[in-house]
């Protein structure tokens, strides 16, 4: 009697397990917004077949040939392009030309940050270059001042590729992406040139000047296309 | 320090500076130099009329997508008649309004980064007045890749003329390829 018992609980759990995850499935189906719901959509998106990359909505194309199946219908079927179901368009968060864009905006304000690190520099009563103490090795205005030129570098290789198409030699000297090239390799060369010449020194040598040039070419060439 | 503290201290006033003049300057360089917001595009249209006018047949294209010659082409009684195959005859003053909009925000005229470009483009090029936007040298160029099936033969878009077909932002003056969606080729990439 009890095993008879146990086994009506084990079944009448089984067959609410059952119902429960048809219930399940049915709310899953009715909720599928991807299945089309009117009728007209079959008959009206027959181009479909006629499209190679539409290889995942071959549902749509079984239908259109058990819906439409009018002979001035088929004959169209050679010249019509697909038509593919609308979806709200929202542009990539991160593309190439985006990359190059945070590369040039980070350049320079990296290049505040590094103005701002900078070590004091001696005002009054100051002995000769030669014999003041190096402070630029390993100081964080040092990391930065290479970071820096390494993200200057990075712009200019990352503008050449994804905006190479936007250059042409046709275009006059005034072009508004030619002067933004040419003003942003110089910023960046400038940059770059103002860390090399600081770093192979042996004492403190003046490198803020071109290096604040860089920043200021830069800027105007950002400026020019922004 | 001090000279630190002092170049820092003409950036700051250079950026008060320039924000009070974005705040009471007429538009020309001056104001597209202060400007922080982007101007990549082209300027969006703002006028009402000319807005309601054009956008009753077609897209309303911003006058940033041809130089003043072209609108002086364009729009006078005797092109309208025959605009394009069409008769698009305006009374007077609605002419007048829609021709001065145009003509004042052309692209020689405009700071926006495209216009900039067209104008450019159109001073260096030989030839007739420019009266189509898709036969400028910028605009045939920036879509010479994209193969006929993508436009003419695409049900969704039929022809270059449609800006706002692929240009989701066409509205607001931005062209940038990122925010292009070509009907019926979602994974279209440059």
């Amino acid at each position: 009697m009890g095993e008879t018992k146990i086994n009506l609980r084990n079944i009448v759990v089984g067959i609410c397990l059952a119902i429960l995850s048809g219930m399940v499935y049915a709310a899953d189906t009715g909720m599928n917004l991807e299945l089309p719901t009117a009728s007209s959509f079959y008959t009206r998106n027959y181009q479909s077949l006629n499209s190679r990359s539409f290889d995942s909505q071959s549902f749509y194309s079984t239908a259109y040939l058990l819906a439409a199946n009018e002979g001035d219908v088929v004959r169209e079927l050679s010249v019509v392009t697909p038509v593919v179901p609308e979806s709200e368009f929202k542009p990539p968060l991160i593309s190439g030309r985006k990359v190059h864009q945070y590369l040039g905006l980070g350049t320079v304000m990296m290049a505040g940050l590094t103005m701002l690190a900078a070590p004091e520099s001696c005002e009054r009563n100051c002995p000769p270059p030669s014999q003041q103490p190096r402070q630029t090795s390993g100081t964080t205005h040092t990391r930065l001042a290479r970071a820096t030129a390494a993200m200057a570098a990075a712009t200019v290789l990352s503008g050449l590729v994804f905006h190479w198409s936007d250059i042409h030699w046709e275009d006059p000297f005034t072009d508004p992406d030619k002067l933004h090239a040419r003003l942003g390799a110089a910023g960046a060369l400038l940059m770059i040139y103002a860390v090399n010449k600081s770093a192979h020194s042996t004492e403190p040598t003046s490198h803020a000047p071109i290096a604040e040039l860089g920043v200021v070419t830069m800027l105007v060439a950002i400026k020019l296309t922004w | 320090m001090m000279q630190r503290k002092l170049k820092v201290a003409a950036l700051l006033a250079v950026i008060l500076s320039a924000s009070s003049a974005y705040a009471v300057a007429e538009d020309g360089f001056w104001l597209w130099l202060v400007k922080f917001n982007r101007q990549k595009g082209v300027r969006p249209v703002t006028d009402k009329q000319y807005l309601e006018e054009c956008e009753g047949c077609h897209f309303a294209y911003q006058p940033g997508l041809l130089p003043a010659k072209s609108w002086e082409a364009l729009l006078n009684a005797d092109a309208l008649r025959k605009h394009f195959g069409v008769d698009a005859e305006l009374d007077n003053d609605t002419l007048k309004a829609i021709h001065d909009y145009a003509v004042d925000n052309a692209a020689d005229k405009s700071w926006y980064k495209r216009s900039r470009k067209i104008a450019v483009a159109v001073a260096t090029t030989e030839g007739p007045v420019p009266l189509r936007i898709t036969e400028l040298r910028y605009i045939s160029r920036k879509h010479r890749n994209i193969p006929e099936k993508m436009i003419k033969g695409n049900k969704g878009v039929k022809s270059l003329s449609f800006c706002d077909k692929c240009h989701t932002q066409a509205a607001d003056g931005v062209y940038d390829v990122d925010t292009v969606s070509i009907p019926n080729y979602p994974d279209w990439k440059e």
